[in-house]
């Protein structure tokens, strides 16, 4: 390629060779541990002078894709940081006996066979589906309901969306220890007035677990409520107004246009629920902290009632101090969700092409 | 060219912007830690860069602290350690429900760790015993009894001095003619129980006993302290002979254990029904209140009761306070005192200043008198003179002078044990799931059985 200046060349490749060099030093610095403070900025400055030699570099074929390569980096970059590098090591770790310090060698498939034989995690799994299911169907009905409740006619519509959202600003454990509150101060007293049942409902499993279920609604409807107004507004209101003068009532009109006509929303709503009570964790922790007791699953008497995956898989890391073991349900919970997940997505591609 | 050369410009800033991101963040942690989510003292951060730049240099040692309540007065012990030595000491005071261990581990494996780092007994000393300095034959350890030892060898620096017994409201116990030391075991307690439940109404109080087993997050109060008192209560400071047992596969012995049933069921006999579902602060609350004469808490609750409740416990006369043993079995005689957490070296930090640091702590005419006077410790070195305003500082006194003192060694079973196991055990005997203490007893050792065991 001749066209190229001497100079273009020498400074592309000038800037290549410098600012490789300049890296590697920075990061041998840095590992090293030598303490010498001129490490970052030798890599940021190697950094960008590497990205200008290979902007600057001599060629025309693929000038487009280096440009593209560049601006891709940063998203890239972070993404690898973020994403890939953690859970590479991640499932990495789940071979090892590491204990947030040191690692004494890998185990292979050890802590992958014992977390099935840990009845607690079992249950945890069982609960959590079990969670999912409730979660799915109440968060949708209740969205739903509010979201119809909020396009129709009434008064201080604003207001109303705004108090129903509002619960979704407010942080999961900050919701947990107020419905702590409420759940062990002022409900025990109507229950103990009414039922005389004396004791908090969140020191029962079953009934813990209601109050979890509750306070996930709570705070979640509101925020699918959203996504649903924005659904039903998009029915073209023609729709609606042939369907009125051909005679169709309300309930007609709701089962046979509104639903039908919002099937899409419906499939991302269904599936943000489900990733997120899978997920579930700060209410939990805020709530309950996992406990409450089963007095016979598999033969033991559990003491982690309400303790759903991710707490479990929490609890078994930081308070357990076994973060291998820790790493290993996680790897377990991840591939659940991508299964699901996956699953799930595909049956509701299927369904909004045959509407 | 001018619209390449601007584009240039822009990817080179955007690129620039990035890589300074991560660069400049990577640089920090190895200077000074600028985790997001760690209470970080201001003087730290700036010291930390001179850290960076001198790296062993020894003129700065940097201490993590896992007591927020206690950072101003460690900042004002490093401030008159430096007006004296010259050496600047950083405090590090993870708190507000931080995991000091977990943040740790952070500072650990950013190449960040402390010279010196609060570490509580033996499963953390498992964590971190390749990095711990072997401290036997510093001259403080000649002053104190309380200094952790594992395996001959003296690894951690006591701080204060803690201690669980059953505490009692000495005003009550006056107004219901009951002398707290007649209180000697089983038939005893129950006698002053049932005394004191008979003039409940007289005496203002809620119940007896102020027994709480809520299991979210007082753990640690019945699921810990509690069931550590079957471990130790009328032992030698040195017997463990119930804690071996225990981290033997989860083992209980039956013939201690079932008196001390006994007594959890009195407890619950005569406690609050709030106690299932109540909080920590619930519970001072009351007791600073005078609504419980006793109350299943140690000597840490008086820096509530004269701090955060101080209306309270004004209002109810500021009345004495005064600790008994959990005496389950007659004849026991003594509480459990500990230094709830210990100070470790760093063996790769600056280890000599340190150890220097730790020695003018442990003085009379050193750092005691601030630990005392700031930070509310009560001295675990027999040399001090120093005493904190504590409403709990001259039972400790006492029973220590007296010898009738023995450890605890919850520390060292099982991880997570208290959290996930025997907290819930406690609540639900509590809320009356059990027809019997057998079958509690039994729930219990199998769950712990079962826990050592996966």
């Amino acid at each position: 390629m001749g066209e190229f200046s001497v100079m273009r060349k020498t400074a592309s490749f000038g800037c290549l060779i410098a600012g490789l060099i300049l890296m590697i030093w920075g990061l041998a610095m840095a590992i090293g541990k030598t303490g010498n403070t001129l490490r970052g900025g030798a890599l940021v400055v190697g950094a960008v002078l590497f990205f200008a030699g290979l902007y600057l570099f001599p060629t025309f074929k693929h000038h487009r894709t280096i440009v593209n390569i560049i601006f891709l980096f940063p998203l890239l970059f972070a993404f690898a940081v973020t994403v890939i590098i953690p859970l590479v090591l991640g499932i990495g770790y789940s071979f090892t006996d590491w204990n947030g310090i040191k690692m004494k060698g890998f185990v292979g498939m050890a802590n992958y066979t014992r977390m099935f034989k840990q009845p607690g995690f079992i249950w945890s799994i069982l609960i959590t589906f079990l969670f999912v299911v409730f979660n799915i169907i109440l968060v949708n009905l209740v969205a739903f309901l509010l979201a119809l409740l909020c396009t129709s006619k009434i008064k201080g519509l604003g207001f109303f969306r705004a108090a129903y959202f509002l619960p979704n600003l407010i942080g999961g454990i900050v919701l947990g220890y107020i419905w702590q509150f409420i759940f062990s101060n002022v409900i025990t007293k109507f229950t103990t007035a009414l039922f005389d049942a004396r004791y908090s409902m969140l020191s029962e499993t079953k009934t813990a677990f209601i109050g979890i279920v509750i306070v996930y609604v709570w705070q979640y409807a509101g925020y699918i409520m959203l996504i649903y107004i924005t659904g039903l507004n998009t029915i073209p209101g023609d729709v609606l107004e042939a369907s009125s003068i051909d005679g169709a009532n309300a309930t007609q009109t709701l089962f046979n246009i509104k639903i039908p006509m919002i099937a899409p929303t419906i499939t991302i709503c269904t599936f943000l629920t489900l990733t997120s009570a899978f997920k579930q964790f700060d209410v939990n922790l805020a709530l309950t902290n996992g406990t409450g007791s089963v007095a016979d699953f598999m033969g033991n008497y559990l003491t982690n009632g309400t303790e759903m995956l991710a707490l479990n898989i929490y609890s078994t890391a930081v308070i357990n101090n076994e973060y291998a073991f820790g790493e290993a349900k996680a790897v377990l919970f991840f591939i659940i969700l991508a299964v699901v997940s996956i699953v799930q997505v595909r049956i509701s591609n299927k369904r909004e092409v045959e509407l | 060219m001018k619209r390449k050369a601007l584009a240039l410009l822009l990817t080179m800033s955007t690129l620039a912007m990035t890589i300074t991101g991560c660069a400049g963040a990577a640089a920090a942690t190895a200077g000074a830690d600028q985790n997001p989510g760690t209470e970080v003292s201001d003087d730290s951060q700036d010291a930390g860069t001179e850290d960076a730049a001198a790296p062993a240099g020894g003129t700065t040692i940097r201490l993590v602290n896992n007591k927020a309540e206690i950072d101003v007065g460690l900042h004002s012990l490093a401030k008159a350690y430096e007006e004296k030595t010259g050496i600047t000491v950083e405090i590090d005071s993870i708190g507000g429900g931080q995991d000091t261990q977990a943040v740790l581990k952070n500072y650990y494996q950013a190449g960040n760790m402390p010279d010196i780092f609060v570490f509580e007994g033996d499963t953390h000393y498992e964590t971190w015993k390749d990095v711990l300095t072997d401290l036997t034959g510093e001259a403080w350890t000649e002053d104190t009894e309380a200094e952790y030892v594992n395996g001959g060898k003296v690894y951690g620096f006591p701080t204060t001095t803690e201690a669980i017994g059953l505490t009692y409201n000495k005003a009550i116990l006056d107004k219901a003619g009951i002398d707290p030391k007649s209180i000697t075991g089983p038939e005893s307690m129950r006698a002053a129980f049932e005394k004191l439940d008979s003039m409940k109404d007289e005496l203002g109080l809620t119940s007896v006993v102020g027994y709480y087993t809520e299991a979210a997050n007082l753990w640690w109060t019945a699921g810990q302290h509690l069931l550590g008192t079957y471990l130790d209560v009328g032992l030698a400071r040195d017997d463990t002979t119930y804690i071996d047992l225990i981290n033997d596969g989860g083992k209980l012995d039956m013939e201690r254990a079932k008196p001390w049933a006994e007594m959890v069921a009195l407890f619950n006999e005569y406690t609050d029904d709030n106690g299932v579902s109540g909080t920590y602060d619930d519970q001072i609350a009351n007791f600073a209140a005078g609504k419980y004469a006793f109350v299943t808490q140690g000597s840490w609750i008086g820096a509530a009761m004269t701090g955060n409740y101080a209306d309270q416990y004004a209002a109810a006369g500021n009345f004495e306070v005064g600790m008994i043993p959990y005496a389950f079995i007659e004849g026991q005689d003594t509480i459990q005192t500990n230094s709830p957490n210990w100070w470790g070296l760093y063996n790769e930090g600056n280890v000599e200043e340190a150890k220097a640091f730790i020695q003018w702590c442990s003085e009379n005419d050193g750092g005691q008198e601030i630990l005392a006077k700031e930070c509310g410790c009560v001295s675990p070195f027999t040399s001090s003179t120093h005493m904190p305003e504590d409403p709990f500082a001259a039972t400790i006194s006492d029973y220590t002078a007296a010898g009738k003192t023995s450890a605890w060694h919850w520390q060292g079973w099982k991880e997570g044990l208290a959290q996930n196991v025997s907290a819930v055990i406690f609540q639900d005997f509590a809320k009356g799931s059990f027809k019997s203490t057998d079958e509690f007893l039994e729930t219990l050792s199998k769950a712990i059985e079962a826990y050592y065991a996966q």
